[in-house]
């Protein structure tokens, strides 16, 4: 039986960009930043609330397990902003919005009522694209 | 110009004997006796088919060695590892694994450690997928 996700990569375009992306406008904190020989950088980053769950920020390199052509595709896909990595929640979407905003992240789309809450789809400095959704009941 | 199979036993022979025996002072007139031939022709046959000398083939086995026990061995000290391999001086020893392996000894176990302390946090999936089993 599988319990529950502890791991999900996001592909982003620079680790080191990435890293002050998630922390200094997204509020993640970094769980795990190691280097792993000398070209492999593991780098993990996770919410407040689930510090048991960390993103991978992966840098698509040739040499590891892609190809140039394959890094390059990755690259492209992000770059053409069509990659879409996941659902946060937040207490607050509004609120959160302003506040991101501000802070100069970029949105798809502003808050607005879905059935489920009220949802606002930003994108991350590499071009991947997340919801951010206050689910319903939560004020 | 391709080695012929009895030439290239009695080459691989003396090669076996330097993996056996890398760890004392061998001399090209030990290694070659192992293949029966003499000193110079040995030396020719050999680096025509192992692409380096039986010097060089000597060194890069005690460098394994020494990144082996660096690695491996937490209290073992940079001249230990040195005279266990092989070499007869710390000096040489230093310069040959820093123009070998692009690090001092010390600095190749430091990073070393660091490595396999990353690879701890790393789920084994990814160490796999990105061939990271040797680094």
């Amino acid at each position: 039986m599988i319990r529950k996700m502890s791991h999900a990569t996001v592909f982003v375009t620079n680790q080191n960009e990435a890293l002050e992306f998630y922390r200094d406008k997204l509020g993640f904190r970094v769980h795990t930043d190691a280097m792993v020989g000398p070209d492999f950088r593991w780098l993990t980053m996770c919410t407040n609330d689930q510090p048991d769950f960390e993103i991978i920020l992966l840098e698509p390199k040739p040499g590891m397990m892609m190809d140039q052509e394959t890094s390059n595709a990755i690259r492209t896909l992000l770059g053409k902003g069509v990659l879409g990595a996941g659902v946060f929640n937040t207490d607050d979407c509004r609120g959160t919005y302003e506040e991101m905003k501000a802070k100069g992240v970029q949105f798809v789309s502003e808050p607005a009522e879905r059935p489920y809450g009220v949802e606002a789809v930003f994108r991350d400095n590499s071009g991947n694209w997340f919801s951010l959704t206050q689910p319903t009941g939560k004020s | 110009m391709s080695t012929d199979l009895e030439t290239l036993e009695r080459l691989a022979r003396a090669r076996d004997f330097i993996d056996h025996c890398y760890d004392h002072p061998l001399s090209l007139d030990q290694i070659s006796e192992k293949a029966c031939f003499s000193r110079y022709h040995f030396l020719r046959l050999f680096r025509q088919a192992f692409n380096k000398t039986p010097h060089q083939y000597l060194i890069e086995r005690r460098i394994e060695k020494a990144k082996e026990l660096l690695r491996k061995e937490d209290d073992v000290r940079v001249t230990d590892v040195c005279f266990e391999v092989g070499f007869q001086s710390l000096g040489s020893f230093s310069s040959l694994f820093h123009k070998c392996v692009g690090h001092a000894p010390i600095t190749y176990r430091e990073k070393a450690r660091e490595t396999e302390q990353a690879k701890r946090q790393v789920p084994g999936c990814f160490i796999v997928m990105y061939k990271l089993e040797s680094v």
